[in-house]
């Protein structure tokens, strides 16, 4: 790790009910490092997304080949901010399932364009990251790990 | 977490009209209480069913999957399906998915 990184790492249960709170972090770190209210924002709807996934990923699909047993242990998901020099990073990880290969190809505006009975919801949360971070990264070997980026721009003024 | 950051939904009915006004944040924590409060709405096609977002703090894919399929629900059933004071930072969101000429249309027209 660079000796200009710093990092917090928040681990909650993998249940909605706590991605309040992974906002409620993000929005201290990110004011802090001198983000503005809209990178602010952006962020906060990237980043909730990304723990929807793992949220889903723990109770909407439960991994195959196993037995019908209930886990014996409560899903958990590790938020990992690390602070850049000119960047900050939000690493969401999940003990869960992988992604769907196909969500995870870049999408073009999903409701773009089509009529009533054509739209559908489905793939809006990718893309909205996609859309909302400078960089996003999807790793998936024993549960899935998304790599949220944010570039730091500082005003002439304070740089 | 502040108080004003709470889901809360609030449905007014007249003339007509049923307007159903919704704040704090709408996202996947609160996306079953709401699909439970639309379904019977969607089902009163003699009525407008407008959206009022004027107290929406925040929205997230859930929060708009839920829109998508009232609007299709009631698109199926001939009745109109309208989101009116939305605010500029959930207007980004609904310009980004492509969703706000759908939700705005007979807005636009009449």
């Amino acid at each position: 790790m660079n000796a200009h990184e710093e990092q917090v790492t928040l681990e909650v249960p993998a249940t909605a009910e706590y991605v309040d709170l992974v906002r409620i972090t993000l929005y201290g770190i990110a004011a802090k490092m001198g983000f503005t209210f809209e990178e602010i924002e952006d962020m906060k709807v990237a980043v909730s997304e990304a723990c929807n996934n793992a949220v889903l990923h723990a109770y909407g699909n439960p991994p195959t080949g196993t037995t019908s047993q209930a886990p014996a242990i409560q899903p958990k998901m590790e938020i990992r901010f690390i602070k850049k020099e000119d960047a900050l990073s939000i690493i969401v990880k999940d003990e869960g399932q992988s992604f769907d290969a196909m969500a995870v190809a870049p999408q073009s505006s999903p409701l773009h364009g089509k009529s009533i009975s054509e739209i559908n919801a489905g793939g809006l949360g990718l893309y909205l990251m996609q859309a909302l971070m400078d960089q996003v990264e999807v790793h998936s070997e024993e549960g899935t790990q998304v790599i949220l980026t944010k570039r730091l721009v500082r005003s002439e003024e304070t740089a | 977490m502040k108080q004003t950051d709470k889901f809360q939904l609030r449905t007014e009915t007249k003339e007509g009209r049923c307007i159903v006004y919704v704040s704090g944040e709408f996202d996947l924590e609160v996306a079953a209480q709401m699909r439970a409060a639309m379904a019977p709405l969607v089902e009163l096609t003699d009525r407008e069913l407008t959206l009022n977002l004027r107290d929406l703090k925040y929205i997230d894919s859930t929060g708009i999957g839920i829109l998508v399929s009232v609007l299709k629900a009631r698109n199926a059933k001939q009745a109109s399906f309208t989101v009116e004071a939305i605010p500029p930072t959930i207007r980004k969101l609904f310009d980004m998915t492509g969703i706000t000429p759908f939700l705005t249309r007979q807005n636009q027209e009449s």
